[in-house]
This record gives C-alpha cells, sequence and structure tokens, in this order.
C-alpha cells in the first residue's frame, strides 16, 4: 500500500518543524491529512432507497423480532421491533448482528459431500438423489434412520419428525436444554400435557433458582423487557429478583438478591422452600403432593445447608418472600441452561403449584398430522441416547440428520458425542455455518440464514402465554442453499412419504389458520398471542423423586458453565462484531479463563493468572484462572462457546471448549442424563 | 480542568444510564459497531501490520461504547458487581478539544455534541491522553472487512481510513435525519420530541438501561432524571461536565463513579 498515511504526516509535519510557532506546519498537516485520506482500498457507502423489514431473527436460542434495515435493497443492519409483543422492541448481542452474519466468513456456500479430508461441491439434485438412494432400503426399519434438531420451536420439527416417522423410524431428538428437562419432568414422569411458562409480566417477585434469565434462560430479551418494565428509574420499583444459583451472574447483577447456592445443591434448596412453604400451611393440588410434602421434610433448613451450602436464615429469608409476596414465580433452570434433572424442576413445578402461579401453556394444534408430539420428542434424552450408541448398546443409525444444531461441539462430554455421531453411517449436516458438526458431516446441506428463509417459533420456552411468531424471507440468499423443510418434503415424495404437503410455505399456512392467527399481521411482524391456559393436572412421583434427591452430596470442587449471549451459543459461534464483548478476564489471546474466589483458589494453590488443567469425565482442558470474588467457594465457573475447531479466524483456536469435560450422570431414580454441577478437578500447569 | 470555558447551549443532548438495570449483555457494543461501519477486527491485518492485533486481544481494537464491570472490591459473600456501559460523555468543558493542533474535534451548537472531523485529524493522539475517561480510540489498522461483510455497511457513516481518532459522536447521522424528518413534517428541527432522535445503542437495549434526550428540555425523560439525586456522572470532580449521567441506588456505585479512595469523604 506504498507510504502509508502516518509516515507521510510524519514526513509533511517533520519537514516543517522549527517553524512551530506558525500556523504553517499545521495546516499543511490538516491539508495532508485530506489528502491521505482518499485511500483507494477504503470501503465506499452504498446509497439508496432506505427500507426495514420485519421478521423473527432466529440466531440466539429464543428468538428476537426484529426490522432488517436495508439500503438499495441490501441488509445491514437489524432494530428492534416494537409491535412484537415477545421482544418489545429489544436485541440481543447476537441478532444486533444479524445482517453482518449474512456474509460471514463461516457460511455455507453450497450443498458439498465429503471427499477424503475434504469437500466437494455437489448440486441440490444430486444430493437428493443420493439421499433417496441411501434411504430407500432403510425404510421401515427403526432405529436406522435417526435426527437431531437444535431448533426447539420451529414448525420445520413436524416436517422432520413426521418425515421420519414415515420412514419408520422413532429416533428424533432434540439438543438438550432447560425446556428438554422440564418437558422431561412434566410431560414424561409427571404425566403433564402442555408446556410450563412463566408470567413473569404478572410477578411481583421473580425467584431464579439457577436459572440465569437475564442471559441464558428461555426469551431473554422478553425476561429483560418484563424485569425493566416493573424497575422505572422515576417512581417505585413494582418487582423483586431474587437470584439463587452459584455465581452473581448477569441476572445477580440486577437483582435485588443473590443467594449463593451450589449448583449441585440447587434441587435441596428448592426442596427447602417446598418444606418451609408446607410447614406454612401452602399445599397444591398435583398427586401425590403429600408424599411429595413428607419428602421435602427432610429438607430442613440444616440439611439444605450441608447440601447447598446456603445457610438457614437465608433459606428462611426467601420463603418469606414467597409467602408474602403477591404474584411471586419461581423460575428453575441451570446456569448454561443444560443438565438439569427430574428433582430440580419437580420441585420448581411444586413451589409454583403451591404458590399459586404454575402456568400451563396449551400446544398448538400441529400442522403435519402424521408427525409424533412435540411435547414426548422434547422428552427424550438425547445425551444418554448417543452414550448408547457411543457404548455399543443401542445401534448407530445409517443416516443421522442434524438440523439447527451443533452437537459435535456443543454436548456435554463433546469428544465422545463426536465420536458417536461419526459411527452413523452418513451424516448430514443441514447448517448455514461450516460448524463442528458440519466440518465432520458426509453430506453438508446449506440452510438459508434467518433473514433469508420462511420460518417460525411455536411457544419458545420461558414465556407466560401461548405465542406464535413468523419468520419471513426479508432479503434473497446470499448463497446457495435451500430451506430444510422444503428440501426434506422434495425428498419424501421420492421415497413415497406422504406428509400432506408440497412445500412449507403451505405447511406454515396451515399452522396459521390451525392456530386462528391472521397471516397477514404475523407476516407484518406481530406476534399471536393467546390467553388459552392449558391443564395443570399431573402427579408428583416421590418414589422417583427421593431416590434423585439423595444422589446430592454438596462437596468437593464442582464445575459450573455459564452460557453467555455475546460469546455466542453451541450452534453460533462468536460473531466478529461480538469479539470485544468477551472480557479480558474470560478469554485473552488464546487463553480462556476460569473463575474462582480467592479462597478457593488458595485451597487450589492457583493464583490469578496460574495456567490450570481441568479435567472431569475422562476429558481435560486448559485455561488460566480468573480470581472473581462472584463465585461461591468450592465451584469453578467457566464460560462455554470458546474452543472452535471449525468456523472462521474469528473463533477458531481461541480457549477451549468447557462442553468436553461436562461429565455426565444418569440421575438415580429417573435415569435421566444430568451434568449441572458436576465434579472437576482443577491441577497446576 | 480543561482550561477553557464551558459553552452552553440550547439543546443539550445527553444520556442517562441505568447501572441498576443493565446486565452488562453487550447488544449496545454491538448495535454501535454496526451503526457507525466499525470494522471487525480481523485477525488478517496480522500479516502486513506486523503487530498481534486481534479482539480477543483488545489493545488496539475500536469500541466506541464499552461496557465496564464494576465492584465493590469485597470478598465473597459481600461481593457486588455492576455493570457501566461507556460512550463518549460529550463533556460541557472537554479536555479533548483544547489539545486539539488542528481543530479537527469540536463541541458545538449541534445539541452540544463533541465532533471529531476524521478528515482533519493528523492522528498526533493528543486528545486521546486528554480523555480521562478512554472515549477515544486511535484507528491503528485500515478497516476491512471479511470478504463480502463490506458489502452491508451502514449507510450513515462514513468508513475512516487508519491513521485517525474515532469516538461516539451520539450517532450525530441519526440526529440530522431526525431534523430532516421534522422540517419535512412541519415540526421545529431544534426542538425535537423525546423519542425523535434515538442513539443506536439506547434503542437496542434490551433492559431500556440507556435513555437518550435532550437534557435541557423539560419535555424529554432525561431531564428530569438527570435531577434525580441518585443520578451523577462519572469523575464529577475533574469538571468536565459530562452530558451523560449515570443512574443507580447503590452507594459504592456512586462512590467507584466519582473514583473516591476508601476512606475518602465524599464532597
Ligand atoms: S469523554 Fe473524553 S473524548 Fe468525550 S468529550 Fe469528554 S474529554 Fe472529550
Ligand atoms: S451514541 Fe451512537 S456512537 Fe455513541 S456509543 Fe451509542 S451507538 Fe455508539
Ligand atoms: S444493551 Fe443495555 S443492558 Fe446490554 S450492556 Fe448495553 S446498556 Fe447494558
Amino acid at each position: 500500500m506504498g507510504l502509508d498515511r502516518r509516515a507521510f504526516i510524519k514526513f509533511v509535519v517533520g519537514g516543517a518543524a522549527g517553524t512551530l510557532f506558525t500556523p504553517i506546519p499545521w495546516k499543511l498537516a490538516d491539508d495532508a491529512s485530506i489528502w491521505s485520506q482518499n485511500w483507494s482500498w477504503i470501503p465506499r457507502l452504498k446509497y439508496g432507497a432506505l427500507t426495514a423489514d420485519a421478521t423473527y431473527s432466529k440466531l440466539c436460542p429464543a428468538g428476537c423480532a426484529v426490522k432488517v434495515k436495508k439500503v438499495a435493497g441490501i441488509a445491514y443492519g437489524v432494530e428492534g421491533n416494537s409491535a412484537n409483543e415477545l421482544s418489545k422492541g429489544g436485541v440481543c448481542p447476537l441478532c444486533a448482528t444479524g445482517s453482518q452474519m449474512l456474509r460471514s466468513p463461516s457460511r455455507v456456500a453450497g450443498p458439498m459431500k465429503k471427499d477424503g479430508d475434504k469437500f466437494k461441491p455437489i448440486s441440490w439434485d444430486e444430493a437428493e438423489a443420493l439421499l433417496a438412494e441411501k434411504l430407500k432400503g432403510l425404510k421401515g426399519q427403526d432405529g436406522k434412520v435417526a435426527a437431531i434438531s437444535g431448533d426447539l420451536s420451529g414448525t420445520a420439527n413436524e416436517v422432520l419428525s413426521g418425515f421420519l416417522a414415515g420412514l419408520g423410524s422413532k429416533s428424533y431428538f432434540y439438543m438438550p436444554a432447560d425446556q428438554t428437562a422440564m418437558a422431561k419432568t412434566w410431560n414424561g414422569v409427571m404425566g403433564g400435557s402442555g408446556q410450563i411458562g412463566y408470567d413473569l409480566e404478572e410477578a411481583d417477585l421473580i425467584l431464579c433458582i439457577g436459572a440465569d434469565i437475564m442471559d441464558a434462560f428461555g426469551p431473554v430479551v422478553r425476561n429483560q423487557k418484563a424485569f425493566a418494565a416493573k424497575r422505572p428509574m422515576e417512581g417505585d420499583k413494582a418487582l423483586t429478583l431474587v437470584y439463587a444459583g452459584p455465581v452473581r451472574n448477569r441476572t445477580a447483577a440486577v437483582a435485588d438478591k443473590w443467594v449463593a447456592v451450589r449448583p449441585d445443591g440447587a434441587a435441596a434448596f428448592a426442596m427447602g422452600l417446598v418444606n418451609l412453604l408446607a410447614k406454612s400451611g401452602k399445599s397444591a393440588s398435583l398427586g401425590g403432593f403429600s408424599e411429595f410434602a413428607d419428602l421435602a421434610a427432610k429438607f430442613g433448613p440444616e440439611a439444605v445447608e450441608k447440601l447447598a451450602g446456603v445457610n438457614a436464615e437465608a433459606l428462611k429469608d426467601v420463603a418469606k418472600a414467597l409467602f408474602t409476596a403477591k404474584n411471586p414465580v419461581v423460575v428453575v433452570g441451570t446456569e448454561p441452561g443444560q443438565g438439569a434433572g427430574v428433582a430440580l424442576n419437580a420441585a420448581g413445578v411444586a413451589l409454583n403449584a403451591m404458590l399459586g402461579s404454575l402456568t400451563v401453556l396449551p400446544e398448538f394444534p400441529k400442522a403435519v398430522a402424521s408427525a409424533p408430539d412435540r411435547a414426548g420428542l422434547l422428552a427424550k434424552d438425547l445425551v444418554g441416547w448417543l452414550n448408547a450408541v457411543d457404548a455399543g448398546k443401542a445401534p448407530a443409525p445409517e443416516v443421522l440428520f442434524v438440523y439447527e444444531a451443533n452437537p459435535a461441539y456443543a454436548l456435554p462430554q463433546a469428544a465422545n458425542m463426536a465420536k458417536a455421531l461419526r459411527k452413523a453411517g452418513t451424516l448430514v449436516a443441514f447448517s448455514t455455518f461450516m460448524d463442528e458438526t458440519a466440518a465432520l458431516a458426509d453430506l453438508v446441506l446449506p440452510a438459508p440464514h434467518p433473514f433469508e428463509r420462511l420460518d417460525d417459533a411455536q411457544n419458545p420456552y420461558g414465556l407466560g402465554k401461548a405465542t406464535y411468531a413468523l419468520a419471513t424471507a426479508v432479503v434473497a440468499p446470499e448463497k446457495d442453499c435451500k430451506g430444510t423443510p422444503d428440501f426434506i418434503l422434495g425428498l419424501s415424495g421420492k421415497l413415497g412419504v406422504d406428509l400432506g404437503f408440497g412445500a412449507f410455505e403451505d405447511v406454515l399456512k396451515a399452522k396459521v389458520s390451525a392456530i386462528g392467527a391472521d397471516w397477514d399481521a404475523l407476516a407484518g411482524g406481530a406476534a399471536y398471542v393467546s390467553d388459552k391456559k392449558g391443564s395443570a393436572q399431573a402427579s408428583l412421583d416421590a418414589g422417583a423423586l427421593s431416590k434423585a434427591l439423595a444422589g446430592i452430596k454438596g462437596e468437593g470442587l464442582v464445575l459450573v458453565a455459564q452460557a453467555h449471549l455475546n460469546i455466542g451459543t453451541g450452534k453460533l459461534a462468536t460473531p466478529p462484531h461480538n469479539l470485544p464483548t468477551i472480557r479480558d478476564t474470560e478469554l485473552y489471546g488464546k487463553d480462556v479463563f476460569v473463575q474462582m474466589c480467592s479462597a478457593t483458589a488458595k485451597s487450589l494453590g492457583v493464583s490469578e493468572g496460574s495456567k490450570v488443567k481441568l479435567a472431569a469425565g475422562g476429558a481435560d482442558i486448559s485455561a488460566r484462572v480468573s480470581l472473581y470474588e462472584g463465585v461461591m467457594p468450592g465451584v469453578v465457573a467457566a464460560p462455554l462457546g470458546l474452543g472452535r475447531t471449525a468456523w472462521d479466524p474469528y473463533t477458531k483456536g481461541k480457549g477451549d471448549n468447557v462442553s468436553k469435560i461436562l461429565a455426565v450422570s444418569a440421575e438415580p431414580g429417573t435415569g435421566f442424563s444430568v451434568w449441572a454441577g458436576s465434579a472437576v478437578s482443577v491441577a497446576k500447569m | 480542568m480543561s482550561g477553557h470555558a464551558t459553552k452552553e447551549f440550547k439543546v443539550r443532548w445527553g444520556m442517562v444510564i441505568d447501572v441498576d438495570k443493565c446486565t452488562g449483555c453487550g447488544a449496545c457494543m454491538v448495535a454501535c459497531q454496526v451503526e457507525n461501519n466499525i470494522a471487525p477486527a480481523t485477525p488478517e491485518m496480522d500479516a502486513w501490520a506486523g503487530v498481534t492485533h486481534d479482539a480477543s486481544n483488545k489493545l488496539r481494537t475500536l469500541t466506541w461504547m464499552l461496557v465496564y464491570e464494576i465492584n465493590n472490591k469485597k470478598a465473597f459473600p459481600e461481593y457486588e458487581a455492576a455493570y457501566m456501559p461507556r460512550p463518549c460523555m460529550q463533556c460541557a468543558s472537554p479536555a479533548c478539544v483544547p489539545v486539539c493542533p488542528v481543530v479537527a474535534t469540536d463541541k458545538n451548537e449541534e445539541g452540544g455534541i463533541v465532533s471529531q472531523v476524521y478528515p482533519r485529524c493528523i492522528g498526533c493522539r493528543y486528545c486521546m491522553a486528554a480523555c480521562p475517561y478512554h472515549a477515544r480510540y486511535f484507528n491503528w489498522f485500515d478497516p476491512t472487512w471479511p470478504t463480502g461483510m463490506d458489502k452491508g455497511l451502514s449507510p450513515s457513516t462514513s468508513v475512516r481510513p487508519r491513521g485517525v481518532v474515532e469516538k461516539c459522536n451520539f450517532c450525530h447521522t441519526r440526529f440530522q435525519q431526525a431534523k430532516d424528518k421534522a422540517r419535512q413534517d412541519g415540526g421545529d428541527p431544534n426542538n425535537l420530541p423525546d423519542g425523535a432522535y434515538v442513539t443506536a445503542c439506547a434503542e437496542v437495549c434490551p433492559t431500556g438501561a440507556i435513555v437518550f434526550g435532550d437534557l435541557n428540555n423539560p419535555e424529554h425523560k432525561v431531564h428530569a432524571l438527570a435531577h434525580s439525586k441518585y443520578a451523577f456522572r462519572l469523575l464529577e470532580k475533574l469538571g468536565l461536565g459530562p452530558q451523560v449521567y449515570y443512574y443507580s441506588k447503590r452507594e459504592w456505585v456512586h462512590r467507584l463513579g466519582d473514583n473516591y479512595l476508601p476512606n475518602e469523604k465524599k464532597a
């Protein structure tokens, strides 16, 4: 680029030195600075008509209702859509860079097939023919075709799971989340119907047990909006927020009170509250409640102190606050939004039932009649299944579809899980970006970016009212991609599986009309919100829960993984514009930092900046220590989302993947795979 | 402190940032970069610049808006943390203005926004040294976007070449647009209603922690909020008169905001 601007200015100013007391050198420098900015390689701006089109961005787990800003038809930014009930004009740090991600260096340009160590481009027709040929012989054999979905709210799942059902397979799994653990509890163990919801808008007290509602739990932007609406700067606050968890995280930072609770003791803490409320005369009309209350009686304040690290007074204070509040809501979950067991969720349901705030949302009617029920699929244990595949106890599928998910990176014990995925005969990744799972796959079939496609969201988990939102394609596809449900509909036609539709647009139209919503209003960016409530009938299984609760030890060093939306999700690596939002105490250069308080560091013989190895479940990661007094003693906190092996130069090779050391175990009594607050060892390197 | 008189303006754009509501999510930082065409720090720059430069080593990144994490410096369990988003304070008597040898920066009638005229800037960085809020950034590298990403540049802000100093300007072009719109609609561009001009960071913030408006106009929310007993400004004792106010009900946040020593009495 020749003489650079600094050198040039130095030259001009330097040449005029000695005459500094005249304005001449500064005038020359000024002229030089103007002249020297006409470099040809500085991008020029585009001008043209400015427009903003409403859609629903599924870049983040809950989705943000946005307007995509365009200049001369080219997307360049987003703004919140205040007309949408779901996110009320707010935008999360991932969707804020949604337009930029249309041209992410990680985008998959077109369909590709593995060829040795590399990929070679193929056409969509070739991909379809290839898969049709493979699947033909597998029809009617359960277990031969399987699918993993990371989109927990889209109707696309009906197309995919209906297709699998048509081929005779029941192996359809969702990626684990707080929602899947709650579905296992409410729909599976407790026999309830519909979906558990949280009416934060109506609450005057929100108690979060584990659930980081401002960063990782559910519809984060709606949570933030619900919180902010009741905390006006001008007047009195109408909402108290209490956070109970091991780390002073983003929810705790704005909470009125932080109660430190060990991550492995969250269920014990919740049972301690059930016990105190029951003693004060609160009851619930859930089946088996009296046996459950007897079980809770074992969790007196002293027992809770031992198991959860919460002192008796703090526990009583929380119980009292719940007792006296008008509309208290208890939100249960985990710091990273995954890995909890049935015990914690059942205790959460019981608490809300006792407080009169149990909210159950009805499921929306299905569009694809042959698709299995969503609640049943959500309750399935993907990690348990993959572990069985890995151990040779379950047959590996011949064809495994992965839709909108990155299990090779994001599942607990990630390395083992990737091994199990590789056992599939043909691994097919439907992915917008070249992630770790796509890199492993035999076929990569690019899905359009959320701004380029028709999509929807039914009942994103965590909302207090049944809600439906529609996403429309607001920009033309920039790559050779194809909507996954449309591709599957084409494939099903070839295989003689009749799903009742030829195009995904028709599926969504059928869905919208079955709900009774207005397509045009939804396409214009409004959300459909229903006041209908689901049935709150279900029963607590004290037998299974007592076994699960007996497993809590309350001792030793435990790991708490933290999901930070700005860093990314399992599905989306840090967008280039988000890198500066990552703190030096989380990532510096190539080192990821784990946080612990000075008391824990002292007991481990480590100090600020120490290089350490963290090991659990037969895997390890390396990291540096950052002292942070907002982590309770006995707990090590580590951020998820780093340590990428695929993606792009912005993310690749930075830090380590904490998912590798989330050690999975089967919850006693329920057999469900859990990894919240798993044991970890820390050794100085 | 800044050595020259405080200028007063009829309209004084400003912010009140509620520290008790900011969750530190970083959406404002991202929105600001997108709005103002701040190029992501590309790892490819290393090759020719010969400097380790990457956003995971933030020595040379540009972030006009930066969210600081602050804490009460106590050990567990008394530890408390809070987040403090920091744009340019648009000081009433800015320390950065008088030190500029080529008058590239100025505090002017445009609602008291401190402007930075990039084509004039010679990159001497005196203003950076002078600003106690670290609100100014030197543009060390040519702004390069990953292949194709430059296709979607915001039409509102020109791209700055390397070698100049940059800073938040309260999304000044949005102010121009709001005034143009008022003129078109028959309104008064010098008396914009509350909400007619909002910065990108305030607009995106999911908790509404950033409130933006004319501090001089009693009809704007910020007017009353800035007068609240819970409002304070950063390093107030330096006397630069920031147009950005912070708001918190926590005493330690106030003390930290003015950099009081642990035992120092608050004035
Ligand atoms: S904050 Fe710094 S850069 Fe901004 S006006 Fe004040 S002194 Fe100048
Ligand atoms: S006001 Fe505009 S320029 Fe300043 S920090 Fe906010 S978004 Fe950035
Ligand atoms: S967007 Fe709002 S809540 Fe998020 S960091 Fe910025 S000011 Fe704080």
